[in-house]
């Protein structure tokens, strides 16, 4: 059967890269005896399919990866089978059976919720808020392979908010259009003609979001809960 | 939430910020109040490399083990993080509790290749800690080294307060003792290492001075204090099955070297390869019982959850229960999906029986060492393999469908002569006949068979039969390298033979620090503050900047490496006792010279001295 699993990665933990988190989640399996399911071959491997891979350096309340595991398994008992062996930073919050013809999770994703927290010295959000109601387009300079390209922010970005001492934005997660919070800041702040590089700012990703039939967000999480 | 002492713009722009993270799984934390002491053990190189240490893993456990005491780790920031902690006056942290490195009580710091020399004098700085014992005060920790380089620990005795020889599973808990007693007392720095300079070999440089004669030679080498020992004798394990092991080693977040479960099936080797420092310095040979071993292993595996185990000797397939231990893995592991690494077995039937379960053999390649190119040769370094045993060797992977092959051989080795150069290529083109030989055309999966060549250049290290040796001059090696090629090159199936060589110059230098003297600890000094660190590695050894700190200390590099020694020579490492005797030492430079073969322990003791240890092969024949 498969399920999804939601997790947390905060802290210091932030500073692992997607490989180093896929490889740390196969060996946190190893130590359980959650009997997982592993594809076939000369070197098989477990059946597992993370989301949206985090940058290094943010942090999250909403990450998930679906696997594979024996049909036998108490699902309700793999939360805390792997609680007991999770490092500090990393912290299993949901585990939920997923139907037979699901999509993966890696697939499914639409978007992603995200806090900025300007922790130092606090940009003008009064500005920043103007500049993004009042502009139609917010460009952002991406290098790729082929040279620069502009890549007008605003059209991957569903949702911008103030809040407190910080930003949300809902932005493009899905793996034809991720929009990275890093390049949404650049675009934003460039016009609003700030220097980003002035300010310090913490990066949370509060949840990962699929569409439902209806064509709304439904948080990953919930889609089959 | 953990402490993280580099400031986050600084982590998002330097290489692998999860070096210096800390946090593993099964890394150790404990309460700083409720213990006496604290011990920060550092390999001297970046991360993944020291990560990979099983020593360390050994006695980190050991010292964790300890009610009083916590051991952390530390490892050398990499060039772009020491580059940054230098200018903004970062202090280098331990990784689990990230307090500062001089608020340790010790810094235990492993040696295990010399050129990590100036890498130890990086760990003192960015630790704020003098680089010399002698400017130290209580404000510093003791600064401890351990390793296999401690065997010759004159170029940097001027760096540490004590060098523990031998192995530490058996005098750290007196050590340790020692310190409480002494910081209770209220002693002096002084007073504390003079008390351990009389525990079982711990050698503490400020109580000893080397006279030299007027050549530079050793004239004396005498203690400083009527009451510390003048020969200090190493430590070791008497018996492996009854000390220090990790059920549960730290697991990296990082990919390390050593991604995998390490078992150390025994210690010490029975073969005595005269260029080999390994097989001398560790002797007897010690094994672990394979019960022991079995129940280590299901532990390890479990407590990880690591994907691979590997058997970790110097010889696996010298092991007396190698086959139970390794088909009680085959079955255990197979289950599991966990994969098996077998280094150091000798190709035999069995090996390639087992490899051929546990490896992909498309993939894999086998690996034979037999260092010299001619039988000659191999006599005079007492490599007990003859061309027969690797032909037959090869001949039987062949038929196991392997078609990748390795081979690594030393140039420069004492009694060379061109003959043994081109025997390098003979064998090799041999090798490619046997695949032919054995395997019909219609079976050759990827037509052809692979041989990559690889030499590297002979470094004469201290406690070997080869300590008397003169070494090559770097030209000599490019030289040699060259006919390497060349004899390659003329073979009838020179296609299929792949050629690689090691540089010169780092190999040079580990010549000089290898058999050094004291007065090197100048030059290590000098180079360290011309900027030199990971010379290891290749991209950030300068040869030149080396060679400009010799010329500076008026110190001639050449008088290590190319000068002949005589028999009588007094040298700076011979204070140690390693239980191999300097006669028997001699004894087989002369049977080099000789061309002529001695026994294994197995087959024949050859008394070299180790038996007054008591334990392990001297006494369970
Ligand atoms: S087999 Fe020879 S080279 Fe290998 S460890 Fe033993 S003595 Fe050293
Ligand atoms: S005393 Fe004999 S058996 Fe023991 S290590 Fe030496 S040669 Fe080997």
């Amino acid at each position: 059967m498969k399920v999804r699993i939601k997790f947390t990665k905060t802290g210091i933990l932030k500073y692992i890269g997607h490989l180093d988190l896929m490889r740390y989640f196969q060996k946190a399996l190893r130590r359980t005896d959650i009997d997982v399911m592993y594809s076939k071959g000369f070197s098989p491997h477990m059946i597992m399919s993370f989301a949206q891979p985090l940058g290094v350096g943010v942090e999250s309340l909403g990450e998930y990866f679906d696997l594979e595991i024996a049909d036998t398994e108490d699902v309700s008992l793999i939360k805390d089978k792997l609680n007991v062996t999770m490092a500090e930073g990393i912290t299993i919050e949901a585990v939920c059976v997923l139907p037979e013809k699901s999509e993966n999770a890696m697939a499914s994703v639409k978007a992603a919720d995200y806090y900025i927290d300007f922790y130092d010295k606090k940009p003008d959000f009064t500005l920043l808020n103007e500049t993004y109601l009042n502009s139609s387009e917010l460009f952002y300079e991406k290098e790729t392979k082929s040279g620069k390209k502009e890549i007008n922010v605003k059209e991957f970005t569903f949702d911008f908010k103030i809040e407190e001492s910080g930003l949300f934005i809902r932005t493009d997660a899905s793996s034809g259009g991720n929009l990275k919070p890093g390049a949404f800041l650049e675009a934003l702040f460039k016009k609003a003609n700030l220097d980003l590089n002035e300010y310090k700012y913490h990066v949370m990703r509060q949840d990962l979001y699929t569409l439902n039939e209806n064509n709304e967000f439904v948080s990953l999480g919930l889609i089959y809960a | 939430m953990q402490k993280c002492p580099i400031p986050e713009e600084i982590m998002m722009k330097i290489d692998h910020p999860e070096r210096y993270i800390g946090n593993e799984i099964n890394s150790v934390v404990k309460d700083k109040d409720k213990v006496d002491i604290r011990f920060a053990m550092c390999f001297p190189d970046v991360y993944e490399i020291g990560m990979s240490h099983l020593g360390i893993q050994i006695l980190y456990d050991m010292f964790n083990k300890f009610e009083d005491t916590w051991c952390e780790r530390v490892y050398s920031p990499w060039v772009d993080l020491h580059k940054i902690m230098k200018e903004e006056h970062i202090s280098l942290f331990t990784l689990e509790s990230k307090d500062p490195v001089k608020e340790m009580d010790f810094l235990g710091i492993t040696l295990q290749y010399e050129m990590c020399y100036t890498n130890i004098l990086q760990i003192l700085d960015l630790s704020d800690i003098p680089l010399l014992s002698k400017d130290r005060t209580w404000d510093d920790p003791i600064v401890i080294g351990g390793g296999p380089c401690t065997y010759n620990p004159e170029p940097i005795a001027d760096f540490f307060d004590i060098f523990y020889i031998g192995e530490g599973e058996t005098m750290y808990r007196m050590l340790l003792d020692l310190y409480k007693e002494s910081r209770k007392n209220g002693d002096s720095r002084k007073e504390f290492l003079h008390k351990a300079a009389k525990l079982s070999g711990m050698y503490v440089p400020q109580f000893y001075e080397p006279v030299y004669n007027d050549d530079f030679t050793l004239k004396e080498f005498k203690p400083l204090e009527s009451d510390v020992p003048v020969k200090i004798t190493k430590e070791l394990v008497t018996d492996m099955d009854k000390t220090y092991y990790p059920d549960k080693p730290v697991v990296p977040f990082m990919k390390v070297t050593q991604d995998r479960v390490v078992l150390e099936i025994m210690r010490g080797c029975i073969r005595g390869c005269r260029f080999c420092q390994a097989g001398q310095i560790y002797r007897p040979v010690r094994e672990r019982s394979a019960e022991y071993l079995k129940e280590k292993a299901v532990k390890m595996l479990k407590n990880t959850g690591h994907e691979e185990i590997s058997l970790s000797s110097l010889s696996s397939s010298d092991y007396s229960q190698i086959e139970e231990l390794v088909n009680f893995l085959v079955e255990d592991c197979t289950k599991k999906k966990i994969n098996i690494a077998l280094p150091s077995l000798r190709i035999d039937q069995f090996s390639v029986d087992v490899m051929s379960k546990v490896q992909d053999i498309r993939k894999s390649s086998l690996t034979f060492a037999p260092e010299a190119g001619s039988q000659r040769m191999r006599n005079v370094i007492n490599k007990g393999l003859t061309e027969e045993q690797i032909l037959n060797g090869a001949a039987l992977a062949f038929k196991g469908g392997w078609t990748k092959v390795k081979l690594y051989f030393m140039l420069g080795l004492p009694f060379e002569t061109e003959k043994d150069i081109e025997g390098i290529a003979l064998l090799a083109n041999e090798i490619a006949k046997t695949f032919y030989d054995t395997v019909p055309k219609e079976e050759r999966v990827n037509g052809k068979v692979q041989i990559t060549v690889s030499t590297s250049f002979f470094v004469p290290k201290p406690f070997t039969p080869f300590q008397w040796a003169r070494m090559d001059k770097r030209e000599d090696f490019i030289d040699k390298a060259e006919h390497t090629k060349h004899y390659i090159a003329s073979q009838l199936n020179q296609k299929v033979i792949k050629y690689n060589w090691h540089e010169a110059d780092v190999s040079m230098m580990e010549g000089v620090l290898a058999r050094g003297d004291r007065r090197l600890s100048r030059v290590i000094l000098n180079a360290y503050n011309k900027g030199c660190i990971f010379d290891a590695w290749g991209e950030y050894y300068h040869h030149d900047v080396w060679m400009q700190c010799f010329e500076e200390e008026n110190i001639d590099p050449f008088f290590y490496t190319t000068r002949e020694r005589a028999e009588d020579e007094l040298f700076p490492w011979d204070f140690i006792d390693c239980g191999v005797t300097k006669a028997h030492l001699l004894r087989e430079w002369h049977n080099a010279q000789n061309e002529k073969v001695t026994d294994n322990c197995k087959a024949r003791c050859s008394g070299c001295g180790a038996l007054k240890f008591d334990c392990g092969i001297c006494v369970n024949r």
